[in-house]
Formats: structure tokens, sequence, C-alpha cells
């Protein structure tokens, strides 16, 4: 089997981050905009991964994404909460229907 | 097998030996929100009122900060890094860690007077809040990308859910919604930055990354080498993270929706500690630039010019957006990014100086004047814009207003909260003999010393100075709201509560005066923080 360098997995990372923040900056829905977010932490952990493989960086990048793992899920619990709490008040997910506070 | 036997037992021995007593300040922290949660469990202890529990925490994280501070200064202990190099125990971060914990003081002291939160939440916010401070103490004492990031989050999850904790109000959890999806957002950029930065490098620690970066830069062919504008992308994404952070335009936009729809006290919190936090992150990410090679200095230079001009932009930005304000914490919202663009502006003086092609020694001393200007900021920062949202708490408690047409004529029914607010303004303005107008002095005058090296820091200064008189239209009008237009006829009568309101206040409001009446005996500190922290002298 041929070789791979880490060329194709940080093109993955890429897309996936782009398509994340394309996610964020073009959904209405806060549950949307939060998936967005994943994406774009799942990219740079997959570049962490691949640069553990590929350069002196590493068990520090596994180490990296593991904390990265950790940390997404506990923003994820919370902004789900703040999301469903956002919810009971105004009876819409939709981000642009807040529009209490300008100025 | 050997070998590894002997690398557990000797990173055993580091972090029983030293890594625990100099982390001790942030395990007391945490053991404190262990204890408040377990109270809340056993019945037998849910009597204990949790805000002396957490108030007791704060103070021995306090006492101990301050004692490892007293002895980095009286040369007892050394700056060195400790848990394998990934947090840095120096002047520097001990004098934000002992700054911290003394912010956590004051603003459980404010929620005590305030009665936000009830007692049925009081442990839930309690924690958020303590957390929040730990992450900051983290960031302050980061020397790790991996470190700098956790950090970032730590402060930012509990962040999220304290501007959100009034329930059942609109406007919060819509301010609770916005924060956390822009900050999310930034995280996620500053992530996927750090992850470049960590695999170019092949390092997270920070002094190695400087290493790292001029032998890479060094091998490349200037800005137009790929290696180099990734090196510049992945610098960008980080610091737009930061940026979010610290509220500088074009990242502010959450600033203000966030502290409207939070508390004063969270509103309080977020304008200074998380600043305090941030300020003291760029300040080492910044400085991990610092290497022999001519090619990164120079990358570094580009990014502190960016940092002034985005300086100068934050603060025209917040001061002419504060004008049109009718909200009070919306108006102190705009008035702490106002402020940030200022600070930054010293972060910008100190990359400029230290980053020249003309370096000597002259730019060395100039460059500590920047990091003791910056310092005496946040420190006169803290006592002036703490005590102007606590006093919105307060006047809030009374009037049930954050409204400033609802201020009228405050000035004769509670004299001590509006002489607290008077002093507090002057101050945030920059009149002698507050505080606050030494401290822009120090910071406008370490950007005059780099205007020696590159004119857009005229510029820069030019931005400061002219800032400065725009902000006096929109603090005064607090001022005269409060004492020359009258009580409309009918208003609730205040009932004010002098002893320990007025106390709290006073304690507050006399450092500020303090700190500009007595500046020398600061800047003295100051200076040999800065010292240790650029020359490791």
């Amino acid at each position: 089997m041929q070789a791979i360098g880490p060329n194709p997995f940080l093109f993955i990372g890429a897309v996936l981050f782009v398509c994340g923040v394309v996610c964020m900056t073009t959904k209405r829905n806060g549950i949307g905009v939060l998936m967005g977010v994943e994406l774009v932490l799942n990219g740079a952990n997959l570049n962490f991964i691949t640069f553990s493989r590929f350069t002196p960086l590493g068990l520090d990048g596994q180490v990296f994404s593991l904390f990265v793992i950790v940390l997404a899920a506990a923003e994820a619990a919370v902004a789900l909460a703040i999301a469903l709490n956002f919810y009971n008040n105004h009876l819409t997910i939709d981000v642009d229907r807040g529009d209490d506070l300008h100025g | 097998m050997h070998d590894i036997g002997s690398l557990v037992v000797h990173m055993l021995d580091e972090t029983t030996k030293t890594s625990v007593r100099l982390f001790a300040p942030e395990l007391v922290l945490s053991g404190t929100i262990v204890v408040m949660l377990l109270c809340r469990i056993l019945p037998v202890v849910w009597r204990v009122p949790t805000q002396w529990i957490a108030l007791a925490g704060a103070f021995s994280a306090f006492a101990l900060t301050l004692c490892q501070f007293d002895s980095l200064v009286g040369g007892a202990a050394r700056a060195e890094s400790f848990f394998t190099g990934l947090l840095m125990f120096d002047q520097f971060s001990t004098f934000f860690r002992m700054f911290l914990s003394l912010f956590l003081i004051l603003t459980i002291t404010l929620t005590v007077l305030t009665g936000i939160p009830d007692r049925e939440d009081g442990p839930d916010f309690y924690t958020l809040l303590i957390g929040a401070t730990i992450g900051l103490m983290i960031m302050a004492s980061a020397n790790h990308l991996l470190m700098l990031f956790i950090g970032v989050e730590m402060t930012s999850v509990p962040s999220y859910a304290m501007v959100g904790f009034l329930k059942g109000r609109k406007k919060s959890s819509e301010a609770a919604l916005k924060y956390v999806v822009y900050g999310a957002g930034a995280a996620g950029v500053m992530l996927y930055g750090i992850s470049l930065l960590a695999g170019l490098t092949g390092t997270g620690s920070l002094p190695e990354m400087a290493e790292r970066l001029s032998m890479i830069v060094a091998q490349g062919k200037g800005i137009s080498d790929p290696t180099n504008r990734t090196i510049v992308l992945a610098s960008l994404m980080v610091l737009v993270g930061l940026a979010f952070k610290l509220s500088v335009f074009p990242f502010h936009f959450w600033c203000p929706d966030a502290f409207e729809g939070a508390a004063a006290e969270v509103a309080g919190f977020l304008s200074v500690a998380s600043k305090a936090g941030a300020f003291a992150l760029l300040v080492r990410f910044g400085l991990a630039f610092s290497g022999h090679s001519k090619e990164v200095s120079s990358i570094a230079f580009a990014l502190g010019i960016g940092l002034g001009v985005l300086g100068a932009a934050t603060a025209t930005f917040g001061n002419l957006s504060a004008y049109g304000q009718s909200n009070m914490k919306r108006l102190l919202a705009y008035s702490t990014i106002a402020h940030a663009g200022y600070m930054l502006m010293s972060v910008s003086a100190l990359m400029v100086l230290r980053f020249s092609k003309y370096a000597g020694a002259e730019a060395d001393a100039a460059s500590l004047s920047c990091i003791e200007g910056l310092m005496y900021y946040l420190f006169v920062y803290l006592f002036m814009n703490l005590g102007a949202f606590a006093i919105v708490a307060l006047i809030r408690n009374q009037i049930f207003s954050e409204e400033l047409d609802d201020y009228n004529g405050l000035g004769t029914q509670c004299p001590v909260l509006c002489f607290g607010m008077t002093i507090c303004v002057f101050s945030l303005i920059g009149l002698p003999p507050m505080g606050g107008f030494f401290a822009k002095f120090a910071i406008f005058y370490s950007v005059f010393k780099a205007t020696s090296v590159h004119w857009v820091m005229w510029f820069v200064l030019g931005a400061g100075a002219i800032n400065t008189v725009f902000s006096l239209f929109y603090y005064i009008r607090i001022l005269k709201a409060m004492y020359i237009k009258p009580r409309p006829e009918g208003a609730r009568k205040v009932n004010y509560d002098l002893m320990p309101v007025g106390l709290f206040v006073l304690m507050i409001c006399l450092p500020v005066l303090g700190l500009g009446l007595f500046p020398a005996r600061f800047t003295e500190t100051f200076h040999h923080v800065a010292s240790v922290l650029l020359t490791g002298r």
C-alpha cells in the first residue's frame, strides 16, 4: 500500500472548517449554528491528529484532540441549555427573531 | 522500560513537590466549588449560606497569591514553568492571579449586597463565577497553546451561562444565545489557528514555538512562502479568538447585547475580569514571537501595527456608539469597548517597540513602560469599572430601572452612590487626580515612545487623544442626569440603606482616587514585574 502523506487529511480538515464557517454564517436556526461550530472544532481536531502522526508534535496532538472533544461536549451542553431557554421565552429558535436587544 | 519508569517518577516528583504548591490558589478555588455543591446535597449543612463559603474560598485564594507574589518580588521564589511546562509561574502571571482573586472577592461581596442570585440559585451562580475565574487564572499563566485554549473555554462556558442566569427574562435568554453562538464560533476559529500553529512548529509550548518559528521562517523566502503565509493566517485566527474575548472591533458586537441582557453584576465581571485575563494572554502570545530571527520579528511588527490600528478603531467605535445609548448597562458596555481599545494600543506599542528593526536599550526600556502602563490601567480599571457597574446594580435595586432617564435627580436622594459614580466616571474619562488619568497618561506615553519607530503610531496616538475628548460628552450625560435634571414628580422615593452599601461603594471608589494620588508606589512594583517578564531579570 502506498503511504499517504498528511495533505489529504489536512484537506479534509480544511473542508470541514469551511463547511462549519459557512454553516455558522448562513444558518438562521440556533441549533444549526451550533452544528457549524462542531464542524469547525472537528476540522481542527482532524488537524491535530494528522500533525501528531506526521510532525514532531507527537502525542501532544492526540492530547490536544482529547481535550477538545471534552470541551466541545461541555460547550454543546451549555449551548443547548441556552437554546432551550431561548425557546421557552421566544417560542422559536430562529436567531433573527431575538431582536429585543439592539442599538 | 527503565526509562519510562524514571520518567514517571520524575513527573510525580515535579507535580507533588512544585506544581501543586504553585497551583494552590486554583486548587483552593476548585475545592470551594466542590464544597459548595456538596453543601447543597447534604441537608445538615444546607443552612450554611453559600456566599460565605465562596467568599472564604476567594479570600484564601487571594491570600495565597499575595504570598506567592510577595515571595517572587522579594526574591524568595523564582520564576519557573510548572506542570511540565504547561503553565508559567512568574511575576506577571501571579500579579494577574492576585488581581483576579481580588476581583472575585469584590464581585461576591457585591452579589451579597444586591441579592442576585437568590438563595436557591446561590451554589450554581458561585460555581459558575469561581469556575470562570479559575479559567482566567489559567489564561494568565498559560505557557502552552493547549492551556491557552482550555483557559479561554473554561472562562467562556461559565460566562455564557451567567449571562443567561436571569430566568424567565426574554432579554437575558436572547443575550445568552447571541453570546454563546458568537463565542463558540470565535473559539472554533481560534482552535483551528492553534492546530495550524502547533502543526507547523511541531510543539505547543510558547517559548519553544518562538525558536521553531524563527527556524522555519528563516528557511522560507519572505511572505510569499506558503509556510510563512500559513503562520500569519494561523496567528490571525488565534488573534480573532482573543479579540472576541477583548471585544475588539470588529468582534465587539456581542458585548452590548450580552451586557444589557445580563445582570449588572455579571456584566461587571465580564467587563473587567475577562478583559484582564485576555490581555495577559495577548501579551504572552505576542511575546511568543520573540526570537533572533529578523523575519519573525517583521511578522510580529506588522501584527503590532495592525493591533494599533484596531485599537484606534475600537476606541473610536466604542465612544461614538456610546453617544445615543439610553440604557446604563449598554452605555457602559460601549465604554468597555472603548477602554479595550486604549489598552490594545499599549499592547501594540509593546510589539512595535520590541520587534522594531532598531531594537536597542532605549526601545527595551520603552517596551517596559508599555507593560507597566497596561498593568496600571487594568488595576485602575478594576476599581473604576467595577464601581460603575456595582452602582448601576445598587441603584437598580432601588428604582428597578437601568435607564439613564430614570437616574434624573438621584444626586440628592442617594448622595453616596452618586458620589461614587462621579468618581468612577471622572476616572473613566481620565481627569486628574483620578487613577484613570495616570493610567491613560502611561498608555499614551508608551504609544508616544513607539511613534519614533513607525509613523502609524502617531495616528494611533492622535485617535486616542481625540477619543478621550469624545468620551467626555457621554460620560457627562450620566452626571447631568444625576445632579442637574430634577427628579420627576411622583417618582418613587429611594430608600437608601447607608451602612454596608455605602461602605462597599467607598471601598471601591477610594482606591480609584488613591491610585491617582500615589501612583509611584504601584509603578515601582509594576516596573519590576515588567522587567522580569521581558528580560528575565
